[in-house]
């Protein structure tokens, strides 16, 4: 550190608040600050999913690991919980757990997983490593994929038992939500 | 086990940077050795740590260890090497990793270099620098976490942005960004110190000035990398969008740019000292609102990060050092009292003040046109979009204005002007101008305001080819020296001035290639089948064949186009439609023929190898190449203009002036 006293070194000259300088600056923070909060939340990106109240789009898929193909058609009559998702996705890890667990204790909810831009070999690897208590589906040109209007993995539909979309979720599914997703299917509590 | 090493590096960097701020502050109010001691230490500690923190995170992408989240998100067993390197800066948690080793570099040169200059500043602002690299740490400890801890890797990842593995220019553009960004940091760390101080003497204002040019080299680079890159990639075959992200580097860049001028009044005359660090300030603030509008998800824009818990901290951050700056500002402003007078009348002075208007004008412009779609929404709960038209209004006239100032400015004295110098100064220049206005005129321009910039482009190109040549013209009279002796020695001793106005003629020639491409260029979409031809602007265009090519990470259709021009083939051009593995849409990359003159740009919008059948957007584009240029031009007239830190102690502010100078426009 230099030693040599600064040749302007004095007292600083007394000062208050410039009120100018305050009215100015807040009159112009404030404001873009408010709009900044007002907005925070708000993805630009998304829109409610058109699909909900409308008809689920048909499909009719090729199961992983060989079988006829499953339509939607085929599960007339039970809820319907439609899972896109994808061995590459970590946030689809993060929620294979809960839904496999959920499948099995919502029996009443037929659970159904497309898998989206992925290969067969991979998923069933992962499937086998990882355990799965529903039927997971293969949409090589992801045309299911595109009828439902996902923009990533993972997404999920629910459909009621006359095939109707009654809600989408986007990102992982906890047991939590899952719960109050099916609790919507039938109508009341869980 | 890497998880748990890159979150300690992150939380001691915290440590080191929070408790260097306190210090820091602590011995500016009280100042002792020990005290400027410890605050030198823990800054050079913060930059160690973030250094640390991104090597480990460029091992776990290399070693492919999806252990760590970041990596899970963004790594991939089937990139190339150089993919996983740059990963680091591919997405968000990365990004502020990255943000951290740059302000680490920054911090510890800015540190080390003044380690014996200015004693009563640099605690304060090492400080202020600690400060924001404590916030810098906090988000990469709490909200971002890149080193979370993934309790069941993935066997493999998804991949980094496929639009990042698209071309190189996405490689460099962040660097340069986050350089430009970041750096803005050192001039507020100043800025501020000067407040608290209560002086900004001519002593701390070089520091402060060459830490603002050198991120201001960074931005200019980095907005038109960004523009490049949409330009080759993007395939709509432009180069700016006005764009929110786009604007939120433009913002900083236009403040730091009038600080740089108000900087050389305070260096000059002692004025404008509280609008200096009032600029200053703002620009650091500006480059953090960026940052939020980059990251937050507020903004609907190709560029923007998706939303995460990342977007209310960092406007916690934004919140907080904006109010502190206007309390800071209000509280103490009126210590830094000008040492002299701004001159009235007809002068160099007036110039730069109404150049630092203009250019405060054109921050809010641009800040009401990105803010204002948010308020309606706010409002109204219906999205919007000011767009183009509202931009591109306000910015021509500005843009005039501000091309006559470049002019006016270096032809006129400092002081106030006689009327025969005033005279002798603006009548060669402005034959010049209407020189070119008249042949405009005759070439049947007859836009008002095209010929008005012809008329203020003549006279700034011939007013600063002029101080360009005018020392050295001195030189060869005085001394008798050849023209490159002249040249090279009136470059050294000059070599401020002499960068300046290389700066000011990149300018220039970026403004007139800008204006002549965006309104002369031509464009057709077209749909033509294998081995048909079409015609645009001169060009003949056939389309030969349709090709698949697979690569490591992404497969591609390419069409072969073969172009001649004017009856002679000029060669084949290779629009592409590129697939990558894990993203749906297909990302196309232009093919671009760039020459001197015009660009021949194509496009695909949509092709079919089987039918054999093409969707093509064909561009003529004068003078964008220009555009790059002009860029570097204004780069390398930056770097000319830096003083080198060891000569800053020493050089006299009037060293810089040419040697015998004695016309009005002598010294810069």
């Amino acid at each position: 550190m230099s030693t040599t006293p600064f040749p302007h070194a004095g007292p600083a000259p007394p000062s208050g608040i410039n009120p100018w300088v305050l009215g100015a600056g807040l009159s112009v923070v404030v404001p873009l600050l408010a709009v900044l909060v007002m907005n925070l939340g708000r993805d630009p990106h998304s829109i409610r999913s058109p699909l909900v109240g409308q008809a689920a789009p048909p499909f009719s898929l090729a199961p992983v690991g060989g079988g006829a193909p499953l339509s939607l058609e085929s599960l007339r009559g039970r809820p319907v919980l439609l899972n896109f998702w994808a061995t590459w996705c970590v946030p689809c890890l993060e929620e294979h757990g809960a839904l496999t667990a959920a499948a099995r204790t919502f029996a009443e909810v037929q659970f159904l997983g497309i898998v989206y831009e992925d290969d067969e070999a991979r998923t069933q690897a992962f499937l086998v490593q990882r355990g799965s208590s529903y039927p997971a589906v293969l949409d090589p040109e992801g045309r299911a994929a595109i009828a439902y209007g996902v923009s990533g993995v993972p997404e999920t539909f629910l459909i009621d038992g006359g095939g109707r979309v009654l809600e989408k979720h986007v990102g992982p599914l906890d047991p939590g939500t899952i719960a109050t997703l099916i609790a919507k299917a039938k109508g009341g509590p869980p | 086990m890497i998880p748990i090493l890159g979150r300690t590096l992150i939380l001691l960097a915290l440590l080191a940077s929070s408790g260097g701020a306190l210090v820091g502050f602590a011995s500016g109010a009280r100042p002792t050795a020990l005290g400027w001691l410890w605050t030198r230490r823990l800054a050079y500690a913060f930059a160690a740590l973030m250094a640390l923190a991104n090597l480990t995170m460029e091992y776990a992408l290399l070693t492919h260890d999806f252990s760590v989240s970041y990596v899970a998100h963004v790594g991939s067993r089937s990139v190339p090497t150089w993919v996983s390197v740059v990963s680091l800066w591919s997405s968000l948690e990365g990004s502020i990793l990255f943000w951290g080793l740059v302000m680490g570099v920054y911090v510890a040169v800015a540190t080390w270099q003044n380690r014996d200059r200015h004693p009563e500043y640099m605690p304060y602002a090492v400080g202020a620098w600690l400060a924001c690299g404590a916030f810098f740490s906090f988000l990469l400890a709490g909200p971002a976490q890149p080193f979370a801890t993934v309790l069941v890797p993935p066997l493999d990842g998804p991949g980094p942005n496929a639009l990042l593995q698209n071309h190189f220019l996405m490689v460099i553009h962040p660097p340069f960004l986050y350089s430009g960004y970041v750096g803005m940091t050192i001039p507020f760390g100043l800025a501020c110190a000067a407040l608290l101080v209560g002086r900004l003497g001519h002593d701390v204002i070089r520091p402060l000035r060459n830490f603002l040019l050198l991120p201001w080299i960074f931005l200019t680079v980095a907005i038109v990398l960004g523009g490049w890159w949409a330009y080759e990639v993007l395939g709509w075959g432009g180069y700016w969008a006005w764009d929110p992200v786009e604007n939120a580097s433009f913002l900083p860049w236009l403040t730091a740019t009038a600080a740089l001028h108000s900087a050389l009044l305070v260096e000059r005359k002692g004025v404008l000292k509280a609008w200096t660090v009032t600029l200053v300030m703002g620009t650091y603030l500006l480059t953090i609102l960026g940052t939020f509008m980059t990251r937050s998800g507020v903004f609907n824009s190709v560029h923007s990060f998706t939303q995460s818990a990342i977007g209310p901290t960092i406007l916690a951050f934004l919140a907080a050092a904006l109010i502190l700056s206007v309390v800071l500002l209000a509280l103490r402003v009126d210590t830094l009292a000008p040492e002299g007078r701004l001159q009235t009348g007809p002068s160099r002075d007036v110039v730069f003040l109404v150049q630092n208007l203009l250019f405060v004008l054109f921050t809010f412009t641009v800040l009401l046109g990105t803010v204002f779609p948010l308020v309606v929404e706010a409002a109204r709960g219906v999205q919007m979009s000011v767009g183009r038209p509202y931009f591109d209004t306000m910015s021509v006239p500005i843009g005039v204005c501000l091309l006559f100032v470049m002019g006016i400015g270096p032809a006129l004295p400092w002081g106030r002007a006689t009327g025969r110098q005033l005279r002798s100064a603006l009548l060669p220049p402005l034959l010049t101008a209407a020189g070119l206005a008249v042949l405009g005129f005759a070439l049947h321009v007859r836009n008002a305001w095209t010929l008005l910039a012809l008329f203020f482009g003549g006279f700034t190109a011939h007013v600063t080819v002029s101080e360009l040549l005018l020392p050295v013209r001195q030189r060869m009279r005085s001394h008798g020296e050849s023209f490159a002796e002249a040249l090279g020695q009136a470059g050294r001793r000059g070599q401020r001035r002499f960068g300046a106005y290389i700066a000011h003629a990149g300018a220039l020639l970026a403004i007139v290639a800008i204006g002549v491409s965006s309104t002369m260029g031509t464009s057709k979409e077209v749909q033509v089948r294998q081995g048909e031809s079409i015609a645009l602007g001169g060009y003949s265009l056939t389309f030969v064949n349709a090709a698949r090519v697979s690569e490591l990470h992404r497969e591609s259709t390419l069409a072969r186009i073969d172009v001649s021009k004017d009856g002679r083939p000029i060669g084949s051009l290779y629009p592409r439609m590129n697939q990558y593995e894990s993203q749906r849409e297909p990302i196309g990359t232009p093919a671009v023929r760039t020459s001197l003159t015009e660009d021949l740009y194509l496009s695909i919008q949509n092709i079919d190898a089987g039918s054999g059948t093409l969707g093509l957007l064909v561009l003529v584009n004068p003078m964008v190449g220009w555009i790059w240029i002009a860029t570097a031009v204004m780069a390398l007239g930056g770097f000319l203009a830096l003083v080198p830190p060891w000569r800053a102690a020493r050089q006299p502010v009037t060293g810089t002036a040419p040697v015998g100078a004695v016309s009005p426009g002598g010294s810069i």
